[in-house]
């Protein structure tokens, strides 16, 4: 500590360094929850690479129960559900985290603007942003596929279009509170650039929010496109995506009670280990 | 180890006390042996800076810790016949409810503020009868009146009256007040210290004091009790303790003490270092690190109260050491100020300022802030604006930083980049940037390499006194007083003509903020700033300060020179202030009341209404100021201009 690198003092840089040090003071079912989170992240990221069969191409013969060659069976045209459940894990969580980062990105935007500008600037954005909350999801969802047909890219434009008005609206409100503090005022007596103020000394403020608020809402963006595509508005068969495997796997509920039940459980799976995460990433920055 | 038990009667005793609470699943010793006792009749004053303890030994006689700091009690407390540490809740409840008072700091947040002041003494008083009466006792004028008012619309020092009146509603023994003026302003805090010597003479109960400051405790304490790192530091009736301090520490305290006494030509005697942390105790005397007479033994053996009649000490060699002896070893300011007055930084023209007031349910309604200030900063000059909370001293100061514009008048600041510095330090740095980032970041403008730029913040905290490690820190995890002098390097990094000080030091404890004033005196010689500093304290004012201007509902009413002012106030406003200024036998409240409100002034001078020599003349027009003496003390007020 008592000598300092030039590096190390003088670095640019706009993230909270303190968020690190913190995690070592974290309590042991927050750890558990955080250790879940980066097993699914794990396996939803490198889990395709060890698909024993193509999820596209059929491998075998068709309804298999679980088995020791198939251990999550094989659908109605003979399909791996292991390899199918994989690709899905992946293709469904990581939809998750881009509504959330897409939603982050364009609402935090708009409510630093917002939040800093103040006067009718602010007013302007916040209705516009109000005008976007009042849309409702599925018949959004429902107009974009209606409009330029059922696919899995046009249900997340869908899905981020509505989405990010709610982190304009918290990230303004932060953004304000910090503007308030004297510290701001002191920046500019010190004749700091109006960029720099705004990314420097007044956006980090609002971000240990934003993240706890992004990490609760990733099972929630999970829940809402698997639903989406469950009523066949997302993905489209044969793209394996959890929702739509359920409602494929319900068709069949009759010959093959696992072609639903297991994608079906593994959205439980992944939205239940996203909403523990959140609240140990809550419980963890709002202890400090 | 308790003061000699004669036949005086004890309302409180208490006898090696150990609390421990629990921060941050730490649990940290924060009394670590206390015997006190406390006679009937009797105020006490408990003294110490932050850390010391001194709430927790309130909140401990009032049996009023908190439960979530999981505090663990050893030793007694025994309070009117109650032992509070082991006590039922049962028993609490009755001890809280005939036998001690409590009051705190804020006032606002001990009342219900979707009360009514009458309702909510009814939970203490038995009759509306009785609530009117207490209130008249505590000299809440217009009671009837007032038990119809909600909290907000009651003034701070109103207020603060209010918690006293329901305090000695029980009749009870013993009231506990916990920094009951530090709040307030200078002129209600002498009113209401002269309440409780009052109160004390009528009931017959006994007060505890507790208070960062030794001159509030003074004032009307008894005996104080100086408490350092959770001990007692020191005891001893007030005149005696005042008069022949005999621990190191009660005697940097009153050496580092603003008074009118201190010659201006040197520099304040301070203290190294800060209060201690209580996560990190010496092992030996508390007050070691400190101390200019320590010797090694100091640093190992925890030293245990000496006590010799009515007074005592906790240090080892009270005996041999000569504490008037280290008073003369005072120095000298190391340059002298180059004050040049025929140039002007800031050139104030009858500066106005309205702000305007807005409100969903209110009609819309503009307040007015400044009434014309007119005042001239010479370059290198220092200047204080002293005044009461209200008075727009802050306001003008926001102006001149070009942080709000001036409504009205002009006002001409020849410094482009004027810096300030704020009352509160950690608010005023950005939290999650490291200190060199926050200094460093003033220095972007200039055409500077990164290297270069990186050279000046290690000069720049050199220069204010911090150790170069510190630039790798959040403001977090330094103290306040290394965080106020890093807003300072941050403000000198570039040398500006003109250095604005909102109350720089009253957050800090008295050690601290007297080093940080000799902070100030020594850059602004050196780096020849103009100083602009804004402060309800005159001793600070009177040190810091060639000119002093005192402020009055956005007003000027008097300026001069520094001295001049506090030996020779000539406005009726000047004069109680002066007299209110807390001091040992007592200060005189020479004036009722508090500041009016700003959205209804009164008619005339804006003092007439609390002044002690108005005349019919002053509620029908304003004073003209008028020059006293030599040309260079102006007053603005009725009676002067008749001289």
């Amino acid at each position: 500590m008592a000598t300092v690198t030039p590096t190390e003092a003088t670095r640019a840089g706009v993230a909270p360094r303190w968020r690190l040090r913190v995690l070592g003071s974290a309590r042991v079912p927050d750890r558990l929850a955080l250790a879940a989170l980066a097993l699914v992240l794990l396996v939803a990221i490198f889990g395709p690479f060890f698909e024993p069969h193509n999820p596209r191409l059929a491998a075998g013969l068709p309804f298999q129960s679980p088995n020791g060659a198939f251990p999550f069976g094989t659908d109605d045209a003979g399909r791996d559900m292991l390899s199918a459940g994989l690709s899905g894990l992946q293709l469904t969580m990581l939809s998750g985290i881009a509504i959330v980062g897409v939603g982050l990105l364009i609402g935090g935007t708009v409510g630093l603007i917002a939040g800093s500008a103040g006067g009718l600037l602010d007013s302007v954005l916040m209705r516009i942003t109000d005008l976007f909350l009042a849309l409702p999801a599925p018949v959004l969802a429902i107009a974009v596929v209606a409009a330029f047909g059922p696919s899995l890219f046009h249900t997340l434009i869908a899905i981020s279009i509505f989405w990010w008005p709610y982190y304009a609206r918290l990230i303004r409100a932060e953004v304000k509170a910090f503007a308030a503090r004297p510290h701001m005022e002191a920046v500019r007596l010190a004749r700091v650039s109006r960029a720099r103020r705004l990314l420097r000394h007044l956006l980090p403020g609002a971000i240990p929010t934003a993240i706890v608020a992004a990490s609760l809402d990733i099972g929630a963006a999970i829940t809402l496109l698997a639903s989406l595509s469950f009523l066949g508005l997302g993905a489209q068969p044969p793209t394996p995506e959890l929702g739509s495997l359920t409602a494929q796997g319900f068709a069949n509920l009759q010959t093959g009670w696992w072609l639903a039940v297991i994608p079906g459980v593994l959205v439980f799976v992944v939205v239940l280990v996203a909403n523990l995460a959140g609240d140990a990433i809550r419980d963890i920055l709002e202890r400090r | 180890m308790t003061a000699p038990t004669s036949a005086r009667e004890h309302v409180a005793e208490v006898v090696d006390l150990h609390v421990e609470l629990t921060r941050e699943r730490v649990s940290l010793p924060v009394l670590r042996g206390i015997d006190l006792s406390i006679e009937r009749g009797e105020i006490v004053g408990l003294v110490g800076e932050s850390g010391s303890g001194k709430s927790v030994l309130g909140l401990t006689m009032l049996g009023l810790l908190p439960e979530e700091a999981r505090p663990v009690v050893h030793g007694s407390v025994r309070i009117d016949g109650t032992e509070i540490t082991t006590a039922s809740a049962a028993a609490l409840r009755d001890f809280h409810r005939h036998r001690v008072g409590a009051i705190f700091q804020d006032p606002m947040t001990s009342l219900d503020p979707t009360m009514r002041i009458g309702k909510q003494m009814l939970e203490v008083a038995d009759s509306t009868a009785q609530v009117i009466s207490l209130l008249k006792e505590v000299g809440v004028p217009d009671p009837a009146r007032r038990v119809n008012s909600y909290p907000h619309e009651l003034s701070g020092g109103l207020r603060q009256r209010v918690m006293i009146a329901i305090a000695i509603a029980g009749s009870p023994r013993l009231i506990i007040a916990d920094e009951p003026t530090t709040a307030l302003d200078v002129t209600v805090q002498a009113q209401i210290l002269e309440l409780f010597a009052r109160l004390r003479e009528e009931l017959t109960c006994s007060f505890v004091l507790i208070t960062h400051d030794l001159a509030v405790a003074s004032q009307i304490a008894d005996r104080i009790f100086v408490l350092y790192g959770g001990r007692v530091a020191e005891i001893g009736p007030t005149s005696e303790l005042l008069a022949a301090p005999a621990h190191p520490y009660t005697s940097a305290l009153l050496r580092s003490r603003l008074d009118e006494e201190a010659d201006k030509q040197f520099m304040l005697p301070t203290l190294s270092g800060e209060p201690p942390d209580p996560r990190s105790l010496p092992p030996g005397c508390p007050f070691a690190p400190r101390c200019q007479f320590g010797e090694p033994a100091c640093e190992t053996e925890l030293p245990g109260l000496l006590l010799k009649g009515d007074r005592g000490n906790a240090c080892r060699r009270s005996d041999e050491i000569d504490l008037n002896g280290s008073a003369s070893a005072r120095q000298r300011w190391p340059a002298d100020a180059s004050v040049d007055l025929s140039t002007a930084v800031v050139e104030a023209r009858s500066v106005e300022f309205v702000a305007a007031a807005s409100g969903v349910f209110r009609k819309r309604s503009a307040v007015r802030i400044l009434y014309g200030v007119d005042l001239t900063v010479g370059s290198g000059e220092s200047i204080a604006l002293v005044g009461e909370s209200g008075c727009g001293k802050t306001t003008f100061l926001r102006a001149v930083a070009s942080l709000v514009k001036p409504t009205g008048g002009s006002l001409v600041v020849s410094d482009p980049t004027p810096q300030m510095i704020f009352q509160d330090a950690g608010s005023s740095l950005t939290p999650w940037l490291s200190v060199g980032e926050i200094i460093t970041d003033r220095l972007r403008g200039a055409r500077m390499s990164a290297e270069a730029r990186r050279e000046r913040m290690l000069e720049t905290l050199a220069l204010v006194g911090l150790p170069e490690w510190i630039a790798s820190q959040r403001p977090g995890r330094i103290s306040g007083g290394q965080r106020q002098r890093v807003a300072i390097a941050r403000a000198i990094a570039v040398p500006p003509q003109i250095l604005l000080c909102d109350e720089p030091t009253s957050a800090l404890d008295a050690s601290v903020a007297a080093s940080v004033l000799n902070l100030l005196g020594d850059l602004r010689r050196k780096l020849g700033m103009a100083l602009l500093f804004v402060t309800h304290d005159l001793g600070v004012a009177r040190l810091v300060a060639d000119r002093m201007a005192v402020m009055y509902l956005g007003r000027i009413v008097e300026i001069g020179d520094a001295e001049e002012v506090l030996r020779n106030p000539r406005h009726p406003y000047t004069q109680s202030l002066i007299a209110s200024i807390p001091r040992p036998g007592g200060a005189r409240a020479r004036v009722t009341g508090e500041p009016p409100s700003l959205f209804n002034p009164p008619a005339g001078c804006a003092f007439q209404p609390r002044c002690p020599s108005a005349v019919p003349a002053c509620s029908q027009r304003r004073p003209n100021l008028a020059s006293s003496g030599n040309g260079a003390h102006l007053v603005d007020c009725v009676l002067e201009e008749r001289l």
